[in-house]
């Protein structure tokens, strides 16, 4: 076995902060490598140091056994390394060969196209080649990505987070092209927090934390409590634990339609109750109407047919600001789209409920100060972490921290009803579980908790009941603690079939 | 992979690495402190002063000279002071309504249209003596609210209903603007006592007041009061928190509850509000009547403006200060030295590249140790 890729004792420090210290990485050609770690303890930032963007501090990097100085990402991509991005860097309005093209400049299309599908065919998909990249459902688009850095050459091929916008059947297919390109000779770098994939899908291990390596090992007699205690330090043990109290119904959905379109999916004949002091799982796979529910929910879409009642009023034309009022509390699926403003302050974004309540003041004056103290308050209650003041931008929070801010303002005031869609995708465990524990809180509170999640394992954690969302409409519906497998086949099936 | 086995891209991938870097690497900043913003901001009006300079001494104004002509021009008697002031006025209020579109994401590049409409609504109001006389100029300031509005309305709802691009509408509607203003000014708006092609001369209530200190009028203190409560609209109202928060994430400011449409609808009529001002500014405080090319240029100037301060009304007051001075001698060069104006143009262009090429220092670190 040879030496792809060694980063030996890299330090990277961003002003005072030291990201990474000393952490050593190795991945050997024909390997798939997890790279473990909670947000933050320096995976992004190693794997930035190995292709180029980041130049470390010291330590170096080898190649096959010999040190190199990476000059920029391109220079990485000419020495063989290639790096999937969790968010792809893909030109949706160009095809996909002109998508391939871009990344490897310079050759003849001819030949780069022929080259494409002679790779794409051997690692078993095909793609169209004249199709726009935008078209592309998100796991082809993410396969385009890896066939991008296969034709330029790398050897060495790092994904982020790769399964983070699959479904659990493209990740399964995914892992299986990643298991090829290791049988090639490839070294696989899989950047992952998903304890599954790295004991079930990887050769070897290496844990980070807190910009340390912690441990290289093995999944082979690794069992997940063991790997999770090495990623964050300590035991996390998460246990179903039922509601003890269900009262009323607080939200209803009578026979709501949703009209689809081309990039969605419609709703049909959605019926369904939540109760105070219950939390509903939605189950299924992605795509199936989720973001659809979720937008009918938080007010963004109108449904063009059935009703929407929460507490006996008729909500169904009502928009974001009079749900709110009425005690909707939303935990979006992708926080930095509707859930928080990067470019602006902590405070900034935590003050928006009290700044449209009335509570810092009229039209004509803000109270800034007293916003800011509020926020303070709540980010300490919340337990929100890496707030080094109130002006600080929201972008710079972690995925956990930014979420814990979500959290924080949405449970300012009374709440009524919780929805939260995929509140821990892309958080670990630790953050994860104080999601987790916030929710159940709720519920306890006496809120109707609707959690919807295509993380299956997280809906049978929290659930008391449980929707099965097929095609745009209930296809069945299981009371806690449910059949994991008859969830599963109804998520497959369509309904009527 | 195929490549395993090429040889070439085997020996690039581990060419030795050299001690240190010529071109450095380039790594994204995690965040830029306000000391770091201030200083690359500073270093960046610097650098491109010191071009200008340049570019002038190649086209024959010595730098020594140079000096001495701005001291001269702008800064060394109270006339050429209150010339500059004179000027600044209109360029805050250009400055500031661009700012506000801007700051609502909505790219107005139709000022002078809106300008236009402004002068031509507060003129007619002047032209036919409407209402009395204590409450015309109030009037006239009204109506040019009101025609800026008008004509930027148009452009609003397209965008807002029909997603039509703001840029390509409001750019058009300067032509139409200006052709209706000939149209007016050649055929029944004609001066009837010089028989030019500009309207009759406002009387002396339709006219903002002389100050009484140089030339300069009520439109240099107007504009600094606008400026004033927009700062505060802006910065510590409300309305402006909301705003800053729909500019940052539109999506997120309406499943919040934010009033989205409204909010920036409102914004883009302001800033409509403001370009009417501006034209009204101009013709009721400097020309005391309605010219046909009093608008030429303030798109271009209130652009500049309104991007080299920062879309910050107190930004927008330096900026138009300072493009006053600019313009002032500027002209006072033509006037000695024979330099053509459009180097007045070049040197703001070199303010501009600076300004902008200056945030690139802002998102990157140059990196050009090579690991020990």
């Amino acid at each position: 076995m040879t030496t792809g890729l060694a980063l030996r004792s890299v330090t990277k420090r961003f002003g005072g902060f030291a990201a990474l210290e000393e952490v050593d990485f190795v991945a050997h050609g024909g390997e798939v490598h997890a790279l473990l770690g909670e947000n933050g303890a320096g995976k992004s930032t190693l794997m930035n140091v190995a292709c180029g963007i980041y130049a470390p501090d010291e330590g170096r990097v080898e190649i096959d056994g010999k040190a190199v100085s990476i000059a920029g990402a391109r220079d990485a991509a000419a020495r063989g390394i290639g790096m999937v991005h969790q968010h792809f860097k893909l030109v949706p309005a160009f095809s996909v060969l002109d998508n391939i093209l871009l990344f490897n400049p310079g050759r003849p299309a001819a030949e780069v196209g022929a080259e494409a599908q002679r790779l794409a065919a051997r690692i078993g998909f095909d793609l169209p080649l004249e199709a726009r990249a935008g078209t592309l459902p998100v796991a082809e688009q993410q396969r385009l990505e890896i066939l991008k850095v296969l034709i330029g050459g790398a050897r060495i091929v790092i994904l982020d987070e790769p399964t983070a916008v699959l479904s659990p059947e493209e990740g399964t297919a995914l892992m299986g092209l990643i298991r090829g390109l290791a049988d090639e000779g490839a070294a696989v770098i899989l950047v992952t927090h998903k304890l599954h994939e790295a004991l079930h899908h990887s050769d070897r291990i290496t844990v980070l934390r807190q910009g340390r390596t912690i441990a290289e090992t093995t999944p082979e007699g690794m069992n997940p409590a063991e790997l999770t205690t090495l990623i964050v330090g300590e035991q996390i043990v998460e246990e179903p634990e039922l509601s003890s109290h269900v009262g009323e119904r607080v939200i209803w959905l009578n026979g709501v339609e949703l009209a689809g379109d081309a990039g969605r999916r419609g709703l049909t004949g959605l019926d369904f109750q939540v109760r105070a002091g219950e939390i509903y799982g939605v189950a299924g796979v992605a795509g199936n109407g989720q973001s659809e529910l979720a937008e009918v929910l938080m007010g963004l879409a109108r449904p063009t047919g059935g009703t929407v009642w929460m507490d006996g009023e008729n909500i169904t034309e009502a928009g974001p600001a009079g749900r709110r009022r009425a005690g909707l509390a939303c935990i979006p699926v992708d926080r930095y789209r509707h859930g928080l403003a990067g470019r602006l302050s902590v405070a900034d974004n935590y003050a928006v409920n009290g700044v449209l309540a009335g509570r810092y003041g009229g039209w004509m004056w803000l109270n800034r100060a007293k916003a800011r103290a509020r926020a303070r308050e709540a980010v300490e209650e919340f337990d929100v972490q890496g707030v080094r003041g109130m002006g600080q931008r929201a972008a710079l929070l972690s995925g956990g921290n930014a979420q814990k801010l979500v959290i924080a303002r949405e449970f300012e005031g009374e709440t009524r009803v919780v929805l939260a869609h995929s509140p821990s995708r892309g958080l670990d465990v630790r953050a994860g579980a104080a999601v987790h524990a916030r929710l159940r809180a709720a519920r306890d509170a006496g809120a109707a908790v609707i959690l919807i999640s295509d993380d299956l394992d997280e809906i049978l954690l929290l659930s008391d009941r449980i929707g099965v969302l097929s095609d745009g409409r209930m296809a069945a519906e299981f009371t806690a603690p449910a059949d994991r497998a008859e969830i599963g086949r109804a998520m497959v099936s369509h309904g009527d079939d | 992979m195929a490549t395993t086995e090429n040889l070439s891209l085997r020996e690039r991938a581990t060419k030795p690495r050299p001690a240190f870097r010529l071109v450095p690497l380039l790594e994204p900043r995690q965040k830029v402190g306000e000391t770091r913003r201030i200083a690359v901001y500073a270093a960046s009006l610097g650098l491109a002063a010191l071009l200008s300079v340049l570019l002038l001494a190649v086209s024959g104004v010595p730098p020594s000279d140079l000096g001495t002509e701005i001291a001269a021009t702008a800064f060394s008697s109270p006339r050429a002071l209150g010339s500059v002031l004179a000027q600044m006025a209109p360029l805050v209020v250009a400055g500031l309504a661009t700012a506000i579109a801007f700051r609502a994401n909505f790219w107005n590049i139709g000022l002078e249209g809106q300008m236009i409409l402004g002068a031509i609504c507060a003129t007619a109001i002047a032209i036919f003596d409407i209402g009395p006389e204590a409450l015309r100029l109030p009037l006239m300031m009204l109506a040019a609210c009101a025609g800026g509005m008008g004509w930027i309305a148009g452009p609003a709802y397209l965008r807002q209903k029909l997603g039509v691009s703001e840029v390509i509408t409001t750019l058009l509607l300067n032509y139409v603007a200006f052709n209706l203003l000939l149209h007016l000014l050649y055929g029944g708006w004609k001066d009837p006592v010089s028989s030019f092609p500009h309207s009759e001369q406002y009387e002396a209530v339709e006219r903002l007041p002389q100050l009484g200190w140089q030339t300069l009028t009520w439109a240099l203190p107007f504009a600094g009061i606008l400026a004033a409560a927009l700062w505060w609209i802006l910065s510590a109202s409300r309305l402006g928190y909301l705003l800053d928060l729909l500019s940052a994430n539109r999506d997120m400011a309406r499943a919040v509850g934010v009033p989205v449409a409204g909010l920036s609808l409102a914004a883009i009529l302001a800033s409509g509000a403001v370009a009417g001002l501006t034209g009204f500014v101009i013709s009721a405080g400097i020309e005391g009547r309605m010219t046909q090319d009093f608008h030429v240029g303030y798109l271009f100037n209130g652009v500049l403006i309104a991007f080299l301060g920062r879309n910050h009304p107190l930004g927008v007051v330096i900026a138009a200060f300072f493009m006053a001075v600019l313009v002032q001698v500027g002209q006072s060069l033509q006037v000695f030295f024979g330099t053509p104006f459009s180097l007045v143009r070049l040197t703001q262009a070199i303010f501009i590249i600076c300004v902008a090429g200056s945030e690139f220092f802002l998102t990157y670190r140059m990196n050009f140790r090579s690991a020990s």
